[in-house]
C-alpha cells in the first residue's frame, strides 16, 4: 500500500464523479426529497375527517351532541337526512365515518339506566384501515368526554354510576405528542443513506466496466485495496456531507433535531456509509450493464422500504420474515439511528447493533476486494 | 380519412414491432411475473402496521392478587409478549431508552385501595419514538383497563364497545370488519405493479433504441412521432391488463378478496390509468440521455407515486401541500377508484371523478412528450 499512489487515485475518483452534473444533482436531491416526503407522511392525529351524521331524534340533547363532536376540528358534521344516504355516501367514499343517533334519543338519555343505557350507532369505513383504527380512538374519546360532562352536569342521570375499571394515565416518552415525523425522519437517513450509495456505486463502476476504463485501472500498479478505498473514500465523504445537510434540513424545515449527539450521529452514520458502499461494489460486480445494476439497486429498495423496519415496525412480522429482516444492514442502522435521534442513546446502548454493523462491513469489504480483484 | 388509415397502420406497425421485442424480453417478463408474488407475500403475510409481540415493562409496587390479575389481562389481549418484571422506575425507563421495551406499565401501591375509594390509576409510559404502535398500545390498554372488573360484585361490562353508564356505543367497521391492514395494501395492490411495469418497461423504450441506434431507423421512416409512441405504448396495455387480472384474481383466491363491485367498472377504470402511466414512462425516456438514466429517472416517480398515493400510508393524514403534490401521480386517482370498486362494491358514476383526473393527466404526459421528442427531430 502506497500513499501516493492512494493519493492519485482519489483524486482520478473525487474528479470523475464531480464531472457529472446528473451524480452531483442527484446526491443533493434525492436526500432532500425523500426527508420532505417521508417527513411527512405518517401522522397520527385525525383533523377535519368528513363525519356523515343521520340525527334521527333532532332534538337539543343530539344537536349538542353533534356539534360537541364537529367543535374540535377532528370531524367535519354533514348532515344527512336518511339512513340510506349516509350508507350510500360511505359507499361512495364522500365521508369515513358515520353517526347515527337513534329517534328518541333524548328521551333514551333521560331514562337511561346503567344497565339499558341509550344506544348510538358508529360506522367506519375499514378500507382505510390505520385512518378508521385512529377515528375510532378519537370517537371513543370524545363521546366519552361527552359523557362524562352530561354526569357532571348532572342532567338526567343523576347518580354517577359506580367507578370500576381502571383509569390509565399514559404518557409517551421521548416524543410526547406522538408525532409522527421523528420516526419517519431518523428511519430516511437509513432509507437514502443504503438506497442512494448502493445505486452510484452500482452505476459508477459499471460504466466504468462498459467503457474500459477499469480494466485500465487493474493493470496500474495500484493494488485491488488500493482502488477499493479510492472508491469508498471520495463517496463517503460525499454522504457524511450527505448525512450534516440532511440534519440541517431535517431540524430547519421540520423541526427535528437529534435529542442524542449530532456528532455520534455523523460518525455512525459515515460508518454505516462505508458499510453500503461495500454492498454497492457488490451489486456491481454482479451486473452486465449501467441499466442492470439500477434495477438491482431498485429490487433491493422493496425489502429495504418494507422489511427493514423503516415504514411496518419488525415485531409485527411472522418469525421467518423477522429473521430475514434481521439480515439486512440497514434495519440495524435504522434502529441505531432512531435510538440517537429520538432516545437519545450514547455509545453504549447500541453497541451491540454497531457491533453487527461492523460484522456485516467485513465481510461486504472482503467480497468486493475479491470482486475487483478477480473481475475484468 | 386515408390520413386516419395512415396513421392506425403506421402505429399497427410499430406496435408489431414492439411487440415481437417484448416477446423476448426474458428479464421484463421475469420481473412482470415475479413482482405480483413478491407483492402478495409482503402484502399478504408479512406487513401489518397492527402491534403484535410487543415487548413490556411492569413495575408492580402493589403485588396483590388484584394487581396480577390487571396485568394478566393485558398480557392476554395477545398484542403482548409475556412482560418484564423490573424492581424500579429508573430500570423501567431504562428499558425504553435502550429499545427492550415499547411500553412501561407502573402499578401504584394503594392500587387495591384505591380501587375500593374512588377509582384505581395506573400510569402508562409509552416509547414516543415508534408513535403509531405506541398509539394503538395505548388505545388497546386504555380499553382493556376500562373494562377490568375491579370488584368482584361489580357489573362486569361485557362488550367492550360500551362506554360505562350512560352512552352504548355499537360500532362496525364496514367493507373490512377485523380492520386488518391486508386488505388495505392488497386493494391496491394492482395500482403498484402497474405502476411498476409501466414505468420501467417505457423508460427504457425510447432511450435504449437511441443507444443501440434502431432510433435512428424508426426517425427514418415515414412516421410521425406521436405514431411512435401510441404504436410502443400499444403491447404494454395488452400487458398491463394481464397483470391487472393476476393481481385481482389472485388475492381473491389466496385471501377470498374479490372485488366487489362490476369487472368491468374496474376495466374500464384501468384504461386512462395504464395510458397515463405509460405515457410518463415514455416522457421518462424522451428526457434522459442514458438508459441508466432513465431507470434512475423512473425510479423517482415510481418511488414518490407509492408514498404519496396513498397505496402505503392514507393520503388523508398528510399536511395540506404534500397531499396536493400527490395528485400528479396517476397511482393517487387510481388507488382512490380501486379501493372504491374493489372493497366497497361502487358503480361507475361512484368513480367520474378519478376516472377524469386520470384521463386528464394521460393527457398531459402525451403532450409533454410530443414536445420532448419534436425537439430531438430538429
Amino acid at each position: 500500500m502506497s500513499w501516493q499512489r492512494l493519493r492519485s487515485l482519489l483524486r482520478r475518483e473525487v474528479l470523475a464523479t464531480f464531472r457529472d452534473p446528473f451524480t452531483v444533482t442527484i446526491l443533493i436531491a434525492v436526500p432532500l426529497v425523500a426527508l420532505l416526503m417521508f417527513g411527512f407522511v405518517l401522522a397520527t392525529d385525525v383533523r377535519h375527517l368528513p363525519l356523515g351524521v343521520h340525527d334521527a331524534d333532532g332534538s337539543v340533547v343530539s344537536r349538542r351532541l353533534v356539534a360537541e363532536l364537529a367543535a374540535n376540528q377532528t370531524f367535519d358534521a354533514r348532515p344527512y337526512a336518511t339512513r340510506a344516504g349516509l350508507d350510500r355516501a360511505l359507499v361512495s367514499g364522500e365521508i369515513a365515518a358515520a353517526l347515527v343517533l337513534p329517534p328518541r334519543f333524548a328521551r333514551a338519555r333521560r331514562g337511561g339506566t346503567p344497565d339499558d343505557p341509550p344506544e348510538v350507532q358508529v360506522l367506519y369505513d375499514g378500507g382505510e384501515t390505520a385512518l378508521a383504527g385512529n377515528a375510532e380512538g378519537f370517537m371513543r374519546a370524545q363521546l366519552a368526554a361527552a359523557v362524562r360532562e352530561w354526569l357532571a352536569a348532572g342532567d338526567g342521570t343523576d347518580r354517577a354510576p359506580p367507578p370500576t375499571g381502571v383509569t390509565v394515565v399514559s404518557r409517551a416518552l421521548f416524543n410526547p405528542r406522538l408525532d409522527g415525523k421523528p420516526f419517519m425522519v431518523a428511519g430516511t437517513f437509513g432509507f437514502v443513506l443504503s438506497f442512494l450509495t448502493v445505486l452510484i456505486t452500482a452505476v459508477t463502476i459499471v460504466n466504468e466496466r462498459v467503457t474500459g476504463t477499469f480494466e485500465q485501472l487493474q493493470v496500474t500498479p495500484a493494488t485491488g485495496f488500493e482502488i477499493l478505498l479510492a472508491k469508498i473514500l471520495p463517496l463517503g465523504a460525499m454522504f457524511a456531507v450527505d448525512v450534516v445537510i440532511m440534519v440541517v434540513v431535517a431540524g430547519v424545515v421540520l423541526q427535528v433535531w437529534p435529542a442524542g449527539s449530532i456528532v455520534f450521529f455523523v460518525a455512525v452514520s459515515a460508518f454505516y456509509v462505508l458499510v453500503s458502499l461495500a454492498l454497492g461494489l457488490v451489486v456491481s460486480a454482479t451486473s452486465a450493464t449501467a441499466a442492470e445494476a439500477v434495477q438491482k439497486s431498485v429490487l433491493f429498495s422493496v425489502p429495504l422500504v418494507q422489511l427493514s423496519g423503516f415504514a411496518f415496525p419488525i415485531r409485527n412480522m411472522p418469525l421467518v420474515v423477522r429473521w430475514i429482516a434481521e439480515a439486512f444492514p440497514a434495519t440495524h442502522y435504522i434502529r441505531v439511528s432512531r435510538a440517537i435521534y429520538i432516545r437519545a442513546a450514547g455509545p453504549t446502548e447500541v453497541v451491540s447493533e454497531l457491533a453487527l454493523l461492523g460484522l456485516f462491513g467485513v465481510l461486504l469489504m472482503a467480497y468486493a476486494l475479491r470482486s475487483i480483484e478477480t473481475r475484468a | 380519412m386515408e390520413t386516419a388509415r395512415n396513421f392506425w397502420s403506421n402505429v399497427g406497425a410499430v406496435a408489431y414491432k414492439e411487440a415481437s421485442v417484448l416477446r423476448h424480453d426474458k428479464a421484463l417478463i421475469g420481473m412482470v411475473l415475479a413482482q405480483p408474488i413478491m407483492m402478495l407475500l409482503l402484502f399478504g403475510f408479512a406487513l401489518s402496521n397492527k402491534p403484535a409481540n410487543v415487548p413490556w415493562a411492569v413495575l408492580d409496587r402493589s403485588q396483590t392478587a388484584l394487581s396480577r390479575r390487571f396485568v394478566e389481562a393485558i398480557r392476554t389481549s395477545g398484542y403482548f409478549l409475556p412482560p418484564h418484571a423490573v424492581g424500579s422506575y429508573g430500570e423501567g425507563r431504562e428499558q425504553l431508552k435502550t429499545g427492550r421495551a415499547l411500553a412501561f406499565l407502573v402499578v401504584p401501591a394503594g392500587f387495591r385501595r384505591d380501587t375500593e375509594r374512588d377509582g384505581a390509576h395506573v400510569q402508562l409510559l409509552l416509547d414516543g419514538s415508534d408513535p403509531l404502535s405506541s398509539a394503538r398500545i395505548e388505545a388497546y390498554v386504555g380499553q382493556i383497563a376500562a373494562a377490568f372488573a375491579t370488584r368482584p360484585d361489580a357489573p362486569r361490562i361485557v362488550s367492550p364497545a360500551s362506554l360505562p353508564g350512560a352512552l352504548a356505543v355499537r360500532q362496525r367497521f364496514w367493507f373490512n370488519p377485523t380492520l386488518n391492514d391486508r386488505t388495505f395494501f392488497l386493494t391496491a395492490m394492482a395500482g403498484m405493479l402497474l405502476t411498476n411495469l409501466c414505468l420501467s418497461a417505457m423508460a427504457l423504450g425510447l432511450v435504449g433504441e437511441r443507444e443501440t441506434g434502431t432510433y435512428e431507423q424508426t426517425l427514418a421512416l415515414p412516421i410521425t412521432p406521436i405514431e411512435i409512441v401510441l404504436g410502443k405504448i400499444i403491447p404494454y396495455v395488452g400487458m398491463s391488463y394481464v397483470l391487472l387480472v393476476v393481481a385481482t384474481v389472485a388475492p381473491g383466491l389466496l385471501f377470498g378478496l374479490w372485488p366487489r363491485g362490476s369487472w368491468i367498472v374496474l376495466l374500464l377504470v384501468s384504461l386512462p390509468f395504464v395510458l397515463g402511466s405509460l405515457s410518463a414512462g415514455v416522457f421518462v425516456s424522451a428526457v434522459s440521455h442514458t438508459s441508466a438514466q432513465a431507470v434512475f429517472i423512473a425510479v423517482f416517480f415510481i418511488l414518490p407515486s407509492f408514498v404519496l398515493s396513498g397505496v402505503l400510508f392514507p393520503y388523508e393524514f398528510m399536511p395540506d401541500g404534500v397531499r396536493q403534490v400527490g395528485m400528479v401521480f396517476p397511482l393517487r386517482w387510481y388507488q382512490i377508484a380501486l379501493r372504491r370498486i374493489v372493497q366497497r362494491g361502487a358503480g361507475f358514476t361512484d368513480v367520474i371523478g378519478p376516472t377524469l383526473a386520470l384521463v386528464a393527466l394521460f393527457g398531459v404526459f402525451l403532450l409533454a412528450t410530443r414536445s420532448r421528442i419534436r425537439a430531438r427531430l430538429g
